[in-house]
């Protein structure tokens, strides 16, 4: 009886040790017929990009979709054996991060040197411009007249104690849409301390200082009071807007454009804040160690071209295309209308990881009475 | 003295030993929970204890902003457990034990919510009730806000009831009438009936619906994100730690905080349903149910479980109607464009994928449920509360603590060096897409894990009111373990055994917090799309996926009742005899 017992554990211990073994898959060969892309802007804007690759160059291309925070995340938690050879879209700041902390491979495409404005030429061949976006507010017009105030056209209109609890934006942590508006405050505050004491807002090197960093804590406290609920997703806001959830969404003024388009061009109105707003350029750029590397880089000089720069209006995603040569739709943003700050890309991207670390630790948690 | 209590476990222990399928199962089973949820586990708690993550107990610990996060979590767990499991029980109760009309209504209304995606009760609730809601503001005209602790807990009473109801009415079914007859022989009334026989029998199965809705809903990740406002929880400061800042330590930190009510809750229900548990299915012939039909508890009662089942009609009428309709309240212009775009277009490999995957995991996590359980409740030997605890873990533990854990464990090879093999792989990459199955064998052990703790306490339920001397019976005339488990205590603890698989498989179709860090672009799984349909603002999407999904689990329930059955064998019996 014992020796039977004493078999059968031993048989066992000896599948366990084989199984795995046995089990081993064949080897993923290298072969680059397929594509896996990171991508941040909108689930549909994705679908549309990855179909129009995969017939243009037949490569066999998926995706997953991440918002900002959360992609950079990802790509830093599988740093050592990445899944994704590309990540296309979202705010550059992302991208600076990524490069800051080893997570990008330059590469320079054939188009990188046309792009407009000049910063979407990126730096180093780490990371390139594909659209442009501004950040604006996007408003529930019934829900303002009920509340019997405006659209807001400044910062400080979001501050009004009749938006308490009707204010939505992301979290910065997770989206780069809340980031820039955070920083968009940042320069703002830098500029006031400027003009006050030459020296305050700005260090040596153009960054903004602490104490600009700091100004726009207290600004985003305040303003804390009014929000309803941060959202994971930046352009989630808007959506709560057009369905009458809150009066005011903090988003980029493509995405309120893109609700217009699809339903919500009665209830919504886009405005910008008077005394300056943020803009984003959006990135892309070769994951280091990427498994198809040769895919990524055709994705790369093909997302510059007009043909797929012109895929995002297919979708009434309105973003200024970064090649001249793509042509601008009519409902897109007009630079010239709005006031844009001067974002300091660099800068924003070598702080974006502090901020939103400091942004959940102190603000997000607050509790509002 | 001494001797005898240590000799008992000990003989028991090796009595055991004699059985070699059992022995071999356990140590399968064990060798499971080990590698599948107690190591991801541990390397998240490895990473609390670091240096920094003592700074950050301390921290938020200290923090009055972090203590209301704390109270937060416990109070709506509790809320939601108490409102969730006495909902199951009242439906459960009406179902069972009153002669009213339209219970297969009512019971198919009270099976939908566990079916429903999550941000689907979310969603819907917040297009009726919220601050522009078809009826707050449509009918009511008050901008009712929704957001917070009062939102929360309705929609998570509505999703998490279902698991109570499924627990308690397998339960009552399975009472014995003839204690009621008995009672009502010595001529007690009918609510001291129900107080003093009815409840005590039920309050294992009280007190477990109690336990997994408490930990579900702390855990839970979809609706705070939809609906919380600013009552913050610690389920979504744990996910901003890891999504956001991928600062593993500080979501370790704060899942163990929240670990912390979970296992007390679920420490103190052992303790007390230990002593409460009452044997009813003693294997003697028994009669059918007696039900209640005094109006004035009879009609209060149904009123009560109609409302909800209406509710809930409501509910998913919102999500029907808004999958056909472009933008619902906005533009109601009638579109099959939704389902189009899940069926024919993009969300169809998602489809494909989540169902492959979840048929794959409900068996598997349906008898080890079961098998655990019998072995848990009906073998003595020193560990078993451990096995039991272990696999509880899947569930107590909160979803994205488990994907990132798994993220951090199974991302690379595990190797052992081996004196006379050498260099051994044990376990091999299960993470991302060049993973196995391109990462889906990693997504099917968290189906597995995450569902097999209903389906362990539903059969603790069960067999802890059945009565061993029936199995006993079938050892001494010959039978093994293994036959007296397949062929006497599963037909017994069927109704359990099908609201396990049930419970899996629709568990498996709607669960995020845990997959969401394992997809890749390989495997691509349905909750996760809805996700972002919700975020994106197509909420026509996301209620086409919602209505495909609860399509296919509704036609999984179908196949299962089909095969496995819904009744006991002790009803099988009695209507054969009759």
């Amino acid at each position: 009886m014992k020796h039977k017992n004493l078999l059968v554990l031993v048989m066992l211990l000896v599948v366990m040790v084989a199984t795995p073994l046995m089990s081993q898959g064949p080897k993923a060969t290298a072969q680059e017929d397929t594509l896996t892309v990171l991508c941040t802007p909108q689930e549909d804007w994705c679908v549309a990009m990855t179909e129009a690759f995969e017939a243009e160059t037949g490569i066999d291309t998926s995706y997953v979709r991440l918002s900002s925070g959360e992609a950079l995340a990802r790509i830093r938690a599988t740093q050592d054996d990445p899944e994704f050879s590309v990540w296309w879209g979202g705010p550059a700041d992302a991208f600076i991060a990524a490069t800051e902390e080893g997570l990008l491979e330059p590469y320079e495409p054939e188009l990188g040197s046309i792009l407009e404005p000049e910063i979407a030429r990126g730096e180093g061949g780490y990371w390139h411009g594909v659209y442009l976006g501004v950040m604006g507010f996007c408003s529930n017009v019934e829900f303002l007249d009920e509340l019997g105030i405006e659209a807001p056209t400044s910062w400080d209109d979001l501050l009004a104690p009749e938006l308490k609890g009707n204010i939505a934006m992301a979290h910065p942590a997770t989206s780069g849409t809340a980031f820039t508006a955070f920083w968009t405050v940042v320069t703002l505050k830098a500029d006031e301390l400027e003009t006050a004491e030459a020296g305050k807002g700005y260090d040596e090197e153009g960054a903004p200082t602490d104490a600009a960093i700091d100004a726009a804590f207290e600004y985003f406290s305040d303003l804390h009071q009014n929000i309803l609920q941060y959202t994971r997703s930046g352009a989630a806001p808007g959506q709560m807007a057009g369905n009458g959830e809150i009066a005011v969404a903090i988003i980029f003024s493509h995405d309120c454009v893109k609700l217009q388009q699809e339903g919500f061009g009665e209830v919504l109105v886009n405005t910008f804040p008077e005394e300056g707003t943020g803009y984003e350029i959006g990135g892309m750029g070769l994951i280091k160690d990427a498994p198809e590397p040769e895919a990524a880089k055709m994705w790369i000089d093909w997302a510059l071209t007009p043909e797929a720069q012109a895929v995002a209006a297919t979708v009434n995603s309105l973003q200024l295309p970064t090649n001249p040569e793509t042509p601008v739709s009519e409902l897109s943003v007009k630079l010239d209308e709005v006031k844009l700050i001067n974002y300091n890309f660099m800068a924003a991207g070598a702080r974006r990881n502090d901020i939103a670390e400091r942004f959940d630790a102190d603000i997000a948690p607050q509790p509002t009475e | 003295m001494i001797r005898l209590n240590l000799g008992r476990p000990i003989m028991g222990f090796l009595r055991f030993f004699r059985d070699p399928v059992l022995v071999i199962s356990l140590l399968l089973i064990i060798a499971f929970v080990g590698v599948a949820i107690i190591a991801p586990i541990y390397k998240m708690v490895e990473e609390s204890r670091t240096e920094k993550g003592r700074e950050l107990f301390d921290r938020y610990l200290n923090s009055p902003v972090y203590r209301q996060i704390i109270r937060n979590t416990i109070q709506m767990g509790l809320i939601v457990g108490a409102l969730g499991t006495a909902l199951g029980f009242l439906m459960a109760y009406v179902q069972v034990k009153t002669s009213v009309p339209f219970k297969r209504f009512m019971h198919f209304m009270a099976l939908v919510p566990v079916i429903s995606p999550p941000f689907a009760v979310a969603t819907s609730v917040l297009l009726l009730f919220g601050r522009n809601g078809m009826i707050s503001k449509g009918i009511f005209e008050r901008r009712y806000d929704i957001y917070g602790l009062d939102g929360l807990s309705l929609v998570l009473t509505l999703s998490l009831f279902t698991v109570a109801y499924l627990n308690l009415k397998g339960m009552m079914q399975a009472l014995d009438p003839s204690l009621d007859e008995a009672a009502t022989n010595l001529g007690a009334s009918k609510f001291r009936i129900f107080r003093t026989v009815t409840l005590p029998m039920l309050l294992p199965g009280i007190a477990s619906s109690f336990l997994l809705i408490f930990v579900e809903a702390v855990a839970d990740l979809g609706n705070p994100l939809v609906l919380s406002g600013k009552y913050d929880v610690l389920a979504t400061r744990v996910y901003v730690a890891i999504v956001g800042l991928y600062n593993t330590t500080s979501a370790a930190v704060l899942s163990i905080i929240l670990l912390v009510p979970s296992l007390m809750v679920f420490i103190v229900q052992r303790y007390w349903v230990n002593r409460l548990s009452v044997i009813s299915i003693t294997g003697k012939p028994s009669g059918r149910p007696q039900q209640i039909t005094h109006p004035l508890v009879r009609w209060p009662l149904f009123g009560a479980a109609m409302f909800v089942a209406l509710l809930i009609v409501l509910i998913y009428a919102v999500i029907f109607v808004g999958s056909f309709v472009r933008v619902l309240n906005v533009d109601n212009s009638f579109t099959l464009d939704h389902f189009d775009f899940v069926i024919n277009g993009y969300g169809s490999e998602a489809m494909k994928d989540t169902t492959r995957l979840s048929a794959m995991a409900t068996p598997i996590a349906g008898i080890l449920g079961m098998l655990i359980a019998f072995i848990v409740v009906r073998k003595k030997f020193l560990g078993r509360g451990l096995l039991d605890f272990g696999t509880m873990l899947g569930i107590a533990v909160p979803g994205t603590i488990l994907g990132i854990g798994y993220l951090l464990m199974f991302n690379r090879p595990h190797t052992v060096d081996w004196p006379l093999l050498g260099t051994v792989e044990w376990m091999p990459k299960l993470t991302g897409s060049k993973a196995i199955g391109g990462g889906a064998l990693a997504i099917i052990l968290v189906y597995i894990i995450r569902s097999t703790p209903a389906a362990l306490r539903t059969g603790v339920s069960a067999l802890s009111q059945i009565d061993p001397v029936i199995e006993e019976a079938s050892v001494s005339l010959g039978a093994g373990s293994f036959a007296t488990f397949r062929r006497v205590t599963l037909p017994l603890i069927r109704p359990a055994f099908f609201s396990g698989l049930v419970y899996a498989f629709a568990r498996s179709m709607t669960t995020i917090s845990a997959i969401v860090f394992l997809t890749t672009p390989k495997t691509k799984i349905m909750t996760q799309q809805i996700l972002n349909e919700v975020e994106n603002g197509r909420y026509g999407n996301a209620f086409a996926y919602c209505v495909i999904l609860i399509l296919i689990v509704l036609t999984a329930i179908g196949i299962l009742a089909a095969v496995v059955g819904t009744r006991s064998g002790t009803e099988r019996t009695i209507e054969g005899g009759a």
